[in-house]
């Protein structure tokens, strides 16, 4: 993989240490309902799920 | 219900599976089924331990959302593995490091003594670890049969589960003696139970989910009626969030240092790209994991309300409420499958660092230089196997007298803060060259001082002694100030300890000055993308070495075979003669490495040390030498560039070199062809004129006749001159084709009439064959009819009488094609190239009176050519084809040469 490519996969980790961290995180931090689930699991798993999806394009598509 | 013996024939099935898949894996090794990234990924999982299996259940029912961070603290690191994981990978492999201690040790000047210290500090936070998953195992076999827990070791099912997890991990776990080979048995039934717990998991949550409850809406609408879900699924303010923050570090730092991680994700790796594969995987795996934690830990809360069990069990008491047996003893074996891949990954790694980085380097290497390589592996291995049963009889111990009342959540945070205690030598020595030993030791124990006393000791000495007393108590009082009053205790230590570690660290490494040894290293572990290709350069070692001395120690380790393979291989790579006497220190490095695998890296150089002698060399001289290399190395990709490219020069040099002297031949070929063809004529009109004017009585008719010849002659000679001063303006593109749209059957006829009675003299048959579905292309109609008359001559002379010529008109792929062809004498295989040089017939046929200039098939190719098209010659059966294709666009072909 090219180190361009590299950098992405890089940045996702800046980018998730980020968004679990203060103040981030504490944006979410409210009693209100998402969905009809609390506010703050769905950001979590969102996130998750999302960085799942970043990582497993940037891995399949760069791939030599 | 479930009875003790039942329970323990269905664990023995599930242990043979285990064996079973090992066995098959080692044997069929390089099947693609087993080398596929999937094992990889799915070995990893090796980190949900029964504290992420039972565990987070019990935190998720009483604290909340504090069972995410062991799984957000990875997933944050993990899309870093791409550069982190790669580049440890691939230190660890050309440095043939098999286990945590080596790695961090190696760099900092592979110190003896500092593999020892991290393989205590492994010990400290991996044996209560361990212990935590026998008390896992023990309790859960016993809340499944609904048996009181037996305090009898010889009674306790437990014992006997543990002992044939040791049996299989001291068999699968030291087949090799290079502890740095690849287990593929271990991995593949690691991956297999990492598979199992999933599945098990799944089918728990989907059990609980619909059969116990309505679906999740149900589960999430009554428990959100209890009066705390609110504030357990949310922080307490910003107090909670630092602590989430904080432990999301903690496990983020554990994924990468815990000795079963890396033990799993670089000892056990074999490609590269796997770690790929693993970046979008285990995330994954990890996010199906806890998507069911929710669920159960808050369905297990509604059932229990009120009733003294541990939230810890929820998993295994919801389906026995339910008296679901068959779902009890899955989860069960969800359950032990946790604990068994952890203890046994574990032992292993712990086995080696016991034996490689502890045991052989302080006690044995003095015996080993004396025995021979059977004796030698057989101690090995048995040290190793030994170190097994001894860290899982610790473990035991452990569990029985520290953990037995302590939660499985504590335990395993602790050996999380524990283990961090490595991550500033660990990153440390990935990324920063002018870290020192004495900086990384000196924090490590400072952080594992406070790691002791302000988490160890008061975790396992209250469970033990429940009260403190007396100069502790008040040592504990003093450090009160430190407490942070927002952090609870683990985030606290985890906290301090690492400041700690990390500021003395840093502090005492830009104060002191390095040894070379380690800054050595220090390059090579940074630089490793540089020196990977060639890494025994980037050791300096200088002294006095020999090659027989050498030889003899790693005959001792690797029998007289193996050792004469290695060298050849080691002669062969750098091409140096088998018979040179003294080492130097690519050899040095290269023997180190072969015996790394097997007693170490620090023995491994303690040994090479003893029958060489090395001379100082300051630390100066190793930065110069290094840069030097590395500048050499840029150098050297540089020269090989430029080499490349002079290389690509002189052949095109050569090419046209050799082109200019065919050329050159061809010149004067093409001077004695046409001296040769102008004297001809030239002989027969000089004698003719000479009998007419020596002979003033010949009789008319014989006079009339020279004249004629000197006729005839004279036009031969105008019809060569003429054809050569054409042939060599066409091959200089003096000509201008005057290229129009016409009718190629038009063309033809044109050009046939005239020789139509030269045809009717020899009787020939002539015939056209047209494919066409139009006729009308773009050609120079002149040359086209100059063309058509030569090749149909040429025909024509070499035609027998009656004999044919036939015309084929066809069209393929934009490309007019003319084939004509004439029955007659074929023309040898080797000329059929050459009848399109100049003068091709007048060399051959040298005995007959030559017809035509002998340029007509030159001109005509330079015609063909000119148009774009080709032409060529073959023998078909009963004589010759002249093939001649055009391209239907010639001017636009001609236009794209003009300007290019």
């Amino acid at each position: 993989m090219k180190k361009r490519h590299e950098q992405k996969l890089i940045l996702l980790s800046i980018g998730l240490l980020v968004a679990f961290s203060i103040p981030i995180s504490l944006l979410f931090n409210s009693e209100k309902e998402v969905f009809g689930y609390p506010m703050m699991l769905i950001y979590v798993f969102a996130i998750w799920m999302i960085s799942i999806i970043i990582s497993f394009v940037i891995v399949k598509k760069y791939d030599e | 219900m479930m009875s003790s013996f039942a329970l323990f024939i269905i664990v023995l099935i599930y242990l043979a599976l285990l064996f079973l898949v090992a066995h098959l894996a080692e044997k069929k090794k390089s099947k693609v089924w087993i080398n596929n990234p999937y094992i990889y990924a799915l070995s990893l999982a090796v980190y949900c331990t029964a504290w992420t299996y039972y565990g987070s259940i019990g935190v998720a029912a009483t604290s909340g959302l504090n069972y995410l961070p062991i799984y957000i603290g990875p997933i944050m690191v993990i899309p870093a593995w791409i550069y982190i994981n790669t580049r440890i990978v691939r230190i660890s492999r050309v440095n043939k490091i098999s286990s945590l201690a080596d790695f961090i040790s190696l760099r900092y000047g592979n110190s003896r003594s500092f593999s020892a210290i991290i393989t205590i500090v492994c010990l400290l936070a991996i044996v209560p670890y361990i212990g935590l998953q026998i008390k896992a195992i023990s309790e859960t076999f016993h809340l499944v049969t609904e048996t009181p827990m037996s305090k009898n070791i010889l009674t306790d099912n437990a014992t006997f589960v543990v002992v044939l997890i040791a049996l299989f991990s001291s068999y699968y776990g030291t087949k090799y003696v290079d502890a740095s080979e690849k287990r593929l048995g271990i991995i593949s039934a690691i991956a297999l139970e990492s598979f199992l717990k999933l599945f098990f998991i799944i089918i728990l949550g989907l059990f609980v989910i619909y059969y116990a409850f309505d679906g999740f809406s149900d589960i999430y609408e009554k428990a959100s009626k209890f009066e705390d879900f609110k504030a357990k699924n949310t922080f307490n303010g910003i107090e909670g969030a630092m602590n989430w923050m904080v432990l999301c570090l903690i496990s983020g730092t554990a994924i990468c240092i815990l000795p079963r991680q890396f033990h799993t994700a670089i000892i056990e790796n074999r490609q590269e790209k796997h770690i790929k594969t693993a970046i979008w995987f285990f995330p994954l795996y990890l996010l199906i994991f806890t998507i069911f934690i929710f669920p159960i830990a808050w369905g297990g809360r509604l059932i229990f309300e009120g009733q003294n069990v541990n939230p810890e069990f929820y998993s295994i008491l919801i389906p026995q409420h339910f008296d679901n047996t068959l779902i009890t003893v899955f989860v069960f074996l969800g359950g032990l499958s946790s604990c068994i891949s952890m203890i046994i990954i574990s032992a292993i790694t712990l086995s080696i660092m016991l034996s490689n980085n502890l045991i052989i380097p302080y006690g044995l290497l003095g015996k080993f230089k004396s025995e021979n390589e059977v004796q030698n592996t057989r101690n090995i291995t048995n040290i190793r196997k030994f170190s097994i049963f001894a860290l899982i009889i610790m473990a035991f111990g452990f569990y029985k007298y520290f953990i037995l009342k302590t939660s499985l959540d504590s335990v395993g945070l602790i050996s999380f803060v524990v283990i961090g205690q490595l991550a500033p030598a660990f990153f440390g020595a990935l990324f920063w060259r002018r870290g020192t030993y004495k900086g990384a030791v000196i924090g490590l124990l400072a952080g594992l001082a406070i790691c002791y006393f302000g988490l160890i000791i008061p975790q396992y000495y209250f469970s033990y002694n429940q009260e403190l007393k007396g100069v502790l108590r008040e040592m504990y009082n003093a450090f009160d100030f430190f407490s942070i009053s927002f952090l609870s205790k683990i985030p606290q230590i985890f906290f301090w300890s690492i400041l700690v570690n990390t500021g003395l660290f840093t502090i005492i490494s830009v104060s002191v000055k390095g040894n070379y040894r380690e800054r050595n290293f220090a390059e090579l572990y940074v630089d490793i993308d540089k020196y990977i290709q060639n890494h025994e350069n980037a050791f300096i070692w200088r002294g006095t070495a020999y090659v027989s001395d050498i030889k003899n120690i790693l005959e001792r380790f690797l029998g007289k075979n193996k050792t004469e393979q290695a060298l050849r291989i080691f002669n062969l790579k750098y091409s140096i003669d088998s018979q040179t006497e003294t080492a130097d220190s690519r050899f040095i490095k290269f023997s180190e490495n072969l015996l790394a695998g097997r007693i170490g890296t620090a023995s491994a150089k303690i040994l090479i040390e003893g029958v060489t002698k090395e001379d100082k060399i300051s630390l100066k001289e190793v930065l110069n030498i290094l840069e030097e290399s590395k500048e050499n190395i840029t150098l050297n990709k540089k020269l090989t560039e430029q080499s490349d490219e002079l290389q690509k020069l002189s052949d095109d040099l050569r090419k046209a070199n050799e082109s200019l002297i065919i050329k050159d031949h061809q010149k004067d070929d093409f001077l004695d062809s046409v001296a040769h063809e102008l004297r001809t004529p030239i002989t027969a009109i000089r004698s003719a004129g000479e009998i007419l004017a020596d002979d003033d009585d010949i009789p008319l008719d014989i006079k009339r006749e020279f004249l004629n010849n000197i006729i005839t002659e004279s036009d031969r000679l105008s019809e060569i001159i003429n054809d050569i001063l054409y042939l060599d303006k066409l091959e200089h593109g003096e000509i201008a084709l005057n290229i129009q749209q016409n009718n190629i059957l038009e063309t033809y006829k044109k050009s046939v009439n005239p020789l139509l009675h030269l045809i009717q003299q020899k009787n020939i048959h002539l015939s056209e064959v047209n494919l066409l579905n139009q006729f009308i292309f773009e050609y120079d109609e002149a040359r086209m009819i100059q063309l058509f008359q030569n090749i149909l001559g040429n025909a024509l002379k070499f035609t027998d009488d009656q004999g044919t010529i036939q015309t084929k008109l066809s069209e393929t792929k934009n490309e007019l094609t003319i084939k004509i062809f004439n029955t007659g004498k074929t023309i040898p295989e080797e000329d059929l190239e050459m009848i399109f040089d100049k003068f091709y017939q007048s060399k051959n046929q040298n005995i007959l009176k030559p017809t035509g200039s002998g340029l007509g098939l030159a001109i005509s190719k330079k015609i063909v050519q000119a148009q774009g098209g080709n032409i060529k010659a073959e023998n078909s059966g009963l004589g010759v084809t002249f093939t001649i294709t055009l391209p239907e666009k010639i001017k636009e072909i001609k236009n794209e040469v003009e300007h290019n």
